[in-house]
Order: structure tokens, then C-alpha cells, then sequence
């Protein structure tokens, strides 16, 4: 079924032709590489593209990494007191609740904090925390659950620093708190010293204007969100977390992201970017679209080459496969209009020549055909002798007023054979048996009329050539001038053979008498008329041996003919050759 | 043999185990040292009233007074005491203060504010969700705020500009030619603080009938660097100023040397007066820089406030709405016994 639709594209197509196939040829060679070379370098490129996007956001986390721990270093810095003379005496002096001495401490604590937070951008706080959760800090000082502190906490590579989850502060503000001991030498109680920072620091930090949907997150080391740019994911863990963010591709809200992570020993946080895979391959989807472009511009241009090139070439072949079409439909008036000197110009030129060699050989044959039917009849004209008829019908008479009615029975059946085998209802050629029958009976007529005078043999050696076909009245004349010429002129009795036989694929017939004979300079002469060596102005001279000469030339060629050949007083031999290879 | 192998052991484990606990000495203190300050922490917690003072600011050392004894008042009633501000006076900060005062739930809260529609705002939410509110030092009575402790702004405007027309009077300056007016500054923190404004009312009062003329009226957002900013810069543009009052102390909390326009100014003639009273101010009254000083008792508005609230809290004793303290005057006379009795408030 396939098959046959195929054929059907195929014919509706027309595949066949030398124009199609040109189409075909060139645009596989001009495509082929194209599509190859484009495949190839978009593949390179996109490769590259890619790994370029891959160190882009590997650099990018590092970044942030880089920035988030030099912003923890500075905190860390802050609270790394130790034995501060101001925080000592406040220690010392609250808890002895001396008010009145303390308050220059306390007044030169909110500054010392409140300048640190102005040097700070995000550090939202710095606080210091008894344990029975009094703080003083650049707001004041209030009590704050120490216990709900405790809960956040978790440690990392900073040495005695903790860090707690993103919780509110007292003002209510989203801050990740980093809190370590501060050991007094002055006083009992040992307190904490904590740090607030917003994080909207971390925002800031992960700010990278590198796409609309693409973004940056941050969770500690249990996957649970520190930052994220939605809010309600923050302290939950993340779904991309299994024992850590490796680096890969991830469908997230029916969008691709290029997850990328780093994970800072220092903060003991992950920093992962989300690039939407969309838009940082926008310049490979732009690629892309230029690629595909290219392709389709060259391949457009090479379809429109491929059918200009293919029509360039295919149009003299097809008008001259049109020419040869009508000339194929006899149409021998076609002639194609040359240009240029290309082979297929050569080929129009030797086609135009054809044609008028063909035009010419037509006319050259209608000639011949004309001349052959003139030939013919005259043969037959030659035969229907009004003599011959009368004398033929004399004898008849002779034999019936002679009481021979059988005999003028056979002569009648004869001569009745011999006209209605000359004429052959018109055909120009007959088969070889009826030629001899025709012979034959023509034979049997003259011999009764010339008294037996003669004697006739017909030996046909090669019987197989008894059903081949040859122009008619071809052996007739022959031995009408073997018994006039050549037996009626002598005084002895005579014999006429008649060979038939098949040699070098030539049908030969020798037509020999054994009459007067013809002397050697009249059988050259006769010879040299037949191979047309000398012409004759006498159309009656010779006519008989140059009518069949001619007609057999006409229809077999030049090898085909007569040939004479005498001993004077002896014998005569006229071949006959017919050759069926050469003629028409 | 078999002894050279145990001694190999030992000499291959020993270092691993020695090394091993140095590290894990070293690494336990550090992950416990927190975790066991909040072990230790709960032992003496106990359910306690909780009363926030936010004042204006905390870098107005005006307040420190109050700041003080309320502290010693919370201790001897068993109070929580929150004192909590801004470091520098903001109002949406200051708000936001007090907005996370009423999302803690505190018993009660005593607030330096202005009366204007924000603060009123939010002191009647703190209000309505039973927080018991009332003001100090600058009142907001268009609120649902319980009571107000502090002067009578008026009286204290008015005692100002006594001392200046005293002062004049001693110095033979005529303060009753209407052909020689004497041109005035007023200083304030921000115009529709209430307290400020009825203090320029009484100032305003009291020398209507003679020939100091008001002329121009600064705000310093209640900012005593913007304050320090500003006096410099008007007396630089207006030296011929004759009289400056101060409706607060803003500026001289700063060392004198960085006021030295209005030192010039001051000891060319010009005439300052001024209402807050504290130790670095006093010292510039000493100089003659500035020629009166009227003084708030911030003191009883730390202790007596916070009483107030606790036993209304307490008791359900319901204060009166306004609680006057007392003004204090600074003269030639008591200078400097009030030098010893405000201390300074700076760490030397």
C-alpha cells in the first residue's frame, strides 16, 4: 500500500524526469553540507553557551557567597568584645542596680550600638542579653523570651558564633540573629551579645538583575529556607534540598530553572540560584532562531537555485524530448531552435540534421516505392503480352477442336494459375512456393506450345526457403528469356534448371538453359548495365533482366541482383541473389 | 616480639586519643557556652507587670532623669521596666515602637508624644486591646491615653520669660520701647507638640505687652545635632538677633566649643533663655551664655509616672488625668548647688 502511495507521490511528481532528478541532485548537494555544517556549529556553540552559562551562575553563587560571608565576617567582628570597659561597667552595674551611676553607660552603649548600625547597612540591631532575657540594645532596653531565642539557635564553622532562623524582632522586622558569649571578668553573670541583621540584607546580596523569574535562595544545611523571594517559604525546608542542592536542571512551577548552589562553610549556609533556564537561554533561543533563520533562507535560496539551475538545464532537454515526440508522432516538420554550443546544443543540432535526413531518406523512399510500383507493373505488364494471351488461347482452341479436352482442360487450369498468381490479389510480395508454382504453370504453358522443345527441372535444394517471402515476378522473365534467348534459337532440344538454395543467408535462384548461349562480351556488357557500370538509353534493352535487377536492389540492396554468366553454344546462368538483410 | 607490637599500638592510638580529646575539649565549651547561659537563665524568671517608658528619643539626655527613677521605682514595685525608642527621634519608628509594645501585650505603657493624629492612633488601639497608656513630658489629650505626668508647660513658658525680663531689668535694657523692639528667636522641637507649644504660648504671654518681638520660629525635629546645626547658622545669617529662647535644651547638650556663633553671640550681649535644666546646660548658665534656665522635674516623672501606672494596674487606682511636677529655676543664687546635684551625663 505504502508502496503504491509512494509510486503515486512519485508520478504525481513526476520523479522521472531529468528535471526532477536535477532538483533532487542539487538540492541534496547544496543542503546536505548546509544542514550538517549548521547542526554542527549550533551543537559547538550551544556547548559552549552552555558552559558559559553554567560558570556564569557558578560564579554568580560564589558571589553572593563571597559578599554573604565578608557581611557575617564584619557582624562578626562587632561582637567579637572582649573586656569592653563600658559593657563591663554596665554588667557591674546592673546587677547591682545602680541606676544612677549606669546611665552614662547605658547612654554610651546606645550610641556605641546606634553608630555601629549607622556603619552597617541591614544590621538592624545590636543587643546585649542578660540571662534572664534583659537586653539593652540601640532601641533601649525590654526583657525578651530567651527561650524562644534558644529554640532558633544552630552553629557553624564561626568559632562561638550561633546563628537563629529568620525570626521577628522586637520591632517586628524579619532578622536573622548571630549571638555569642561575652565573658566579664568584672562581674558574675556572663551575657550574650547578639547581632540582628534584616534580611532584607540577603535580598540585597542576592540582587542580581539576571532575569525576570530567576532568582536567588538561601537555606541552611538541613535544606530549611533562610531567605527565599517569597516570604511563606522561608523556615520551611526546601523540596530541591537532598542532602544538599547539586547542580541541575528543575521543573518549578511549570518552569525550568538551572539550579545552581555553593555551600559556605562559614555561614554553613547553601546559596542557590535559580536562573530561569528560559531566560538565560535566551541568547541560545535567539541563536537558535537565527540558526534556524539562515536555514531556511539558504535553503530557500537553494530550492529557487535548484529549480533555476535544474530548468536551465532541463529545458533544451525537454523541448528536445518534445521535438523527438512529435517527431515520433510524424510530425517531421519539428526543428529546435539551437543556442549556444554546450552538448545539448550539439545534441539539438545532430537532432535537426536526423530530422532532415529522415525527411530526406522518406522522400527518397516514397520515391523508390513509386519507382518499384512502376517497376512491378511493368513486369506484369510485360507478362499480360496480348501475344502470349492469343497464342495460349489458340492452343486451346487447337486441343478442344482436336478432341484433346483434357489437355485444353490442364492448359485452361494453367493459365488460369499463372495470371491469378501474377497478380497475387495485388500483394508485392509472395512466398517463394507460389513464385515456382507460378513458374511452374508458365513453364508447363510454353512447353505445350513450343512443341516440348524443352525440357525443365525445378530443384529447390533448401526447403525451408519454399515459405519465405520475395517480390513477385522475379523468376518469370528470368526463364521467359532463358526459352527465347536461349532454347528457341537453337536447333537441339533443350533444358532449362531452375536451383533454388540458401547460402550466407542469401536466397539464391540460378535460372540455367542449355540454348545458344550468350558470347562473353555481350554477357559483360549486360553484367555492367546490371551493376549500373554503363546505362543504357534503350528502356527495352535488356528490360527483363533489369527490371528484376532493379526491384530486388530497390527492396534489398546493392548485394541483392542479377548476375549472368555463358558459355557460348553451351549454356547460360542467370543468378538470382536476394539478400535479406540489406533493403528496406 | 609481641611486646614490640602492643608498644607500636600504644605509640599509634596514644596520639590519636590525645589529640582527640584536645580537640573535643577544646570544641565543647564552644558548643556549650551558649546553651548553658540559657540553662542558667531560667531559673529566676517569674511572671512580672510589665510597663514600657518610650520617650521621644533615647539620645536626649533630658530623659535620663526620668530614665533613672524609673528604674529604681521598678525595682522597689517588682516591675518590668521596657524603656524603648528610637536612638533618634522618629516619629514612624517611635510608632512602630509602640505598635510592638501592643503586639507584646504589655500592661501598660507611658509615652513621650506629640498630639497629632498618628500617635492618637495608635495609643487608642494600645487602648482598645486594654494596654493602659499614658504620656509623660509631652502630652497627646486628644487620646484615650489614661493620665499625663509632666510641668504646666504654660507656667514654665511664662517662668522663662520672667527670668528674661528679670535679667533685662537688672541690665538696663529697656523692654517697654515700642520704638526699640527687641528681636527673638524661639527654638522649638516640632510645631503641635503640645507641651512645646503651650510653652510659647506662656512665653508668648508674658512679653506681649512689652517690646521683645518674636520674629522668627525654628523647628529642629526634636534633633539636637539638627538643633546645634541650626542655631549656628541663624546666628551667622542674623547676628543682630537680640533674644533666643529655647523651648528646649537641644542644644546645649553638645561641649560649648561647638557653639562658638553663639557663644560670640552670647557674650556680645545677646540674651538666651531656656527651659530644661541639666548639667552641660548649667554650665553654659554659669559662663553667662545663657541667662535664665527653667528646669522640669524628670526625675518624678520617671518615678511618680511609673507608680501612678502601677497602681492603677495594680489597685485599679485611677489617677488624676494630669500630673503636675515641678519647675526648677536656675539662678545666680543656687547655680551651684544644682551643679551638684545634676550630674553630667557623658562618660569622661
Amino acid at each position: 500500500m505504502f508502496n503504491k502511495l509512494f509510486k503515486n507521490i512519485a508520478n504525481g511528481i513526476e520523479i522521472h524526469t531529468i528535471r526532477t532528478k536535477l532538483i533532487i541532485s542539487f538540492l541534496l548537494i547544496g543542503l546536505l553540507p548546509m544542514l550538517i555544517f549548521s547542526f554542527l556549529s549550533y551543537n559547538i556553540y550551544s556547548g559552549a553557551l552552555n558552559d558559559r552559562i553554567s560558570a556564569y551562575s557558578q560564579e554568580m553563587v560564589k558571589r553572593v557567597e563571597r559578599d554573604l560571608e565578608d557581611y557575617i565576617l564584619d557582624i562578626e567582628r562587632y561582637l567579637n568584645r572582649e573586656q569592653d570597659f563600658y559593657i563591663n561597667q554596665f554588667i557591674k552595674l546592673t546587677q547591682a542596680d545602680d541606676f544612677s551611676n549606669n546611665r552614662k553607660y547605658i547612654f554610651r552603649i546606645w550610641e556605641d550600638f546606634e553608630n555601629l548600625k549607622q556603619m552597617k547597612p541591614g544590621l538592624e540591631d545590636i543587643a546585649i542579653t542578660f540571662q534572664d532575657g534583659r537586653r539593652i540594645s540601640s532601641y533601649g532596653l525590654y526583657n525578651i523570651d530567651i527561650e524562644n531565642i534558644k529554640n532558633m539557635l544552630y552553629t557553624n564553622d564561626l568559632e562561638n558564633i550561633y546563628f537563629t532562623h529568620p525570626h521577628k524582632n522586637y520591632l517586628q522586622k524579619e532578622v536573622i540573629t548571630l549571638l555569642k558569649t561575652y565573658y566579664t571578668d568584672i562581674a558574675e553573670e556572663d551575657v550574650l551579645i547578639s547581632a540582628d541583621i534584616d534580611v532584607d540584607v540577603l535580598a540585597n546580596l542576592t540582587d542580581f538583575q539576571f532575569g525576570e523569574k530567576s532568582y536567588f535562595f538561601i537555606a541552611d544545611k538541613n535544606g530549611r529556607i533562610i531567605f527565599h523571594p517569597e516570604e511563606d517559604k522561608i523556615g520551611k525546608r526546601s523540596f530541591f534540598y537532598s542532602n544538599g542542592f547539586k547542580n541541575r536542571e528543575v521543573n518549578y512551577n511549570d518552569e525550568e530553572y538551572l539550579l545552581t548552589s555553593t555551600f559556605s562553610e562559614l555561614t554553613g549556609w547553601h546559596i542557590i540560584s535559580m536562573a530561569s533556564a528560559r531566560e538565560v537561554k535566551a541568547e541560545l533561543n535567539y541563536l537558535t532562531e537565527i540558526t534556524i533563520f539562515l536555514t531556511v533562507l539558504i535553503l530557500v535560496i537553494i530550492i529557487l537555485l535548484a529549480f533555476y539551475l535544474s530548468n536551465s538545464l532541463s529545458e533544451p532537454i525537454r523541448k528536445l524530448q518534445e521535438m523527438s515526440h512529435k517527431a515520433s508522432e510524424n510530425d517531421l516538420s519539428v526543428k529546435i531552435d539551437v543556442s549556444g554550443k554546450d552538448e545539448i546544443a550539439q545534441l539539438g543540432m545532430s537532432f535537426n540534421k536526423m530530422i532532415r535526413r529522415i525527411n530526406k531518406l522518406l522522400e527518397q523512399n516514397v520515391r523508390e516505392q513509386k519507382l518499384l510500383r512502376k517497376l512491378e507493373m511493368e513486369s506484369l505488364d510485360n507478362q499480360i503480352k496480348p501475344h502470349f494471351i492469343y497464342n495460349t488461347l489458340d492452343l486451346i482452341i487447337g486441343l478442344l477442336e482436336n478432341n484433346k479436352i483434357e489437355e485444353a482442360s490442364h492448359m485452361v487450369e494453367a493459365l488460369g494459375k499463372f495470371f491469378r498468381l501474377s497478380l497475387s490479389h495485388g500483394k508485392e510480395m509472395v512466398l517463394i512456393r507460389n513464385e515456382i508454382k507460378h513458374v511452374k504453370n508458365y513453364l508447363f504453358i510454353q512447353q505445350y506450345r513450343h512443341g516440348k522443345e524443352y525440357e525443365y527441372i525445378v530443384d529447390i535444394e533448401d526447403l525451408e526457403i519454399m515459405d519465405k517471402h520475395i517480390p513477385k515476378l522475379i523468376l518469370q522473365p528470368i526463364v521467359e528469356n532463358a526459352i527465347y534467348h536461349g532454347i528457341l534459337p537453337g536447333e537441339k532440344k533443350g533444358l532449362i534448371i531452375i536451383k533454388g538454395y540458401y547460402k550466407d543467408k542469401s536466397i539464391y535462384f540460378e535460372v540455367i538453359d542449355t540454348g545458344v548461349g550468350i558470347k562473353a562480351d555481350k554477357v559483360r556488357e549486360i553484367n555492367d548495365v546490371l551493376s549500373g557500370k554503363i546505362e543504357t538509353d534503350d528502356q527495352k534493352k535488356y528490360f527483363g533482366l533489369r527490371n528484376v535487377d532493379r526491384r530486388l536492389k530497390l527492396m534489398y540492396g546493392g548485394a541483392s541482383g542479377l548476375t549472368v554468366e555463358s558459355e557460348f553454344e553451351e549454356k547460360t546462368i542467370v543468378t538470382i541473389r536476394i539478400d535479406r538483410r540489406g533493403g528496406n | 616480639m609481641r611486646k614490640n607490637n602492643y608498644l607500636a599500638i600504644i605509640f599509634f592510638i596514644l596520639p590519636i586519643f590525645l589529640i582527640s580529646a584536645a580537640v573535643f575539649s577544646q570544641e565543647l565549651p564552644r558548643e556549650n557556652a551558649v546553651q548553658e547561659l540559657f540553662q542558667n537563665s531560667q531559673e529566676d524568671s517569674e511572671e512580672k507587670m510589665t510597663i514600657a517608658y518610650v520617650p521621644r528619643s533615647l539620645d536626649n539626655p533630658i530623659f535620663l532623669d526620668a530614665f533613672q527613677h524609673s528604674q529604681e521605682k521598678a525595682v522597689e514595685l517588682n516591675v518590668n521596666l521596657e524603656w524603648v525608642s528610637p536612638f533618634v527621634y522618629n516619629e514612624k519608628r517611635q510608632i512602630e515602637i509602640i505598635e510592638s509594645l501592643i503586639e507584646r501585650e504589655v500592661d501598660g505603657m507611658v509615652l513621650s508624644v506629640n498630639n497629632t493624629e498618628n500617635y492618637i492612633e495608635v495609643i487608642n488601639k494600645a487602648a482598645a486591646g486594654g494596654i493602659a497608656v499614658a504620656t509623660f513630658d509631652a502630652d497627646a489629650p486628644d487620646s484615650n491615653r489614661l493620665f499625663h505626668i509632666g510641668i504646666d508647660n504654660y507656667k514654665a513658658g511664662q517662668a522663662a520669660a520672667e527670668g528674661l525680663l528679670d535679667y533685662l531689668e537688672k541690665n538696663e535694657i529697656d523692654y517697654n520701647n515700642p520704638e526699640q523692639k527687641l528681636k527673638t528667636m524661639v527654638m522649638t522641637g516640632v510645631k503641635g507638640a503640645v507641651n512645646l507649644d503651650l510653652r510659647i504660648d506662656g512665653f508668648r504671654d508674658k512679653i506681649e505687652d512689652t517690646n521683645i518681638t518674636i520674629i522668627d520660629l525654628i523647628e529642629n525635629q526634636d534633633s539636637v545635632n539638627l538643633s546645634v546645626e541650626l542655631l549656628e547658622k541663624y546666628l551667622q545669617d542674623n547676628s543682630e538677633i537680640d533674644v533666643i529662647f529655647f523651648v528646649g535644651g537641644w542644644p546645649f547638650y553638645v561641649p560649648a566649643a561647638a557653639l562658638p556663633n553663639f557663644q560670640n553671640w552670647a557674650e556680645s550681649g545677646g540674651a538666651a533663655v531656656g527651659i530644661d535644666l541639666f548639667y552641660d546646660a548649667l554650665l553654659l548658665q554659669q559662663r553667662g551664655l545663657i541667662k535664665h534656665l527653667v528646669g522640669q522635674d524628670m526625675a518624678a516623672m520617671g518615678s511618680k509616672g511609673l507608680e501612678s501606672m502601677y497602681n492603677y494596674l495594680k489597685y485599679g487606682t485611677v489617677p488624676e488625668e494630669f500630673i503636675e511636677t515641678s519647675l526648677e529655676i536656675a539662678e545666680e543664687e543656687n547655680i551651684e548647688e544644682l551643679l551638684t546635684k545634676h550630674q553630667p551625663w557623658r562618660v569622661k
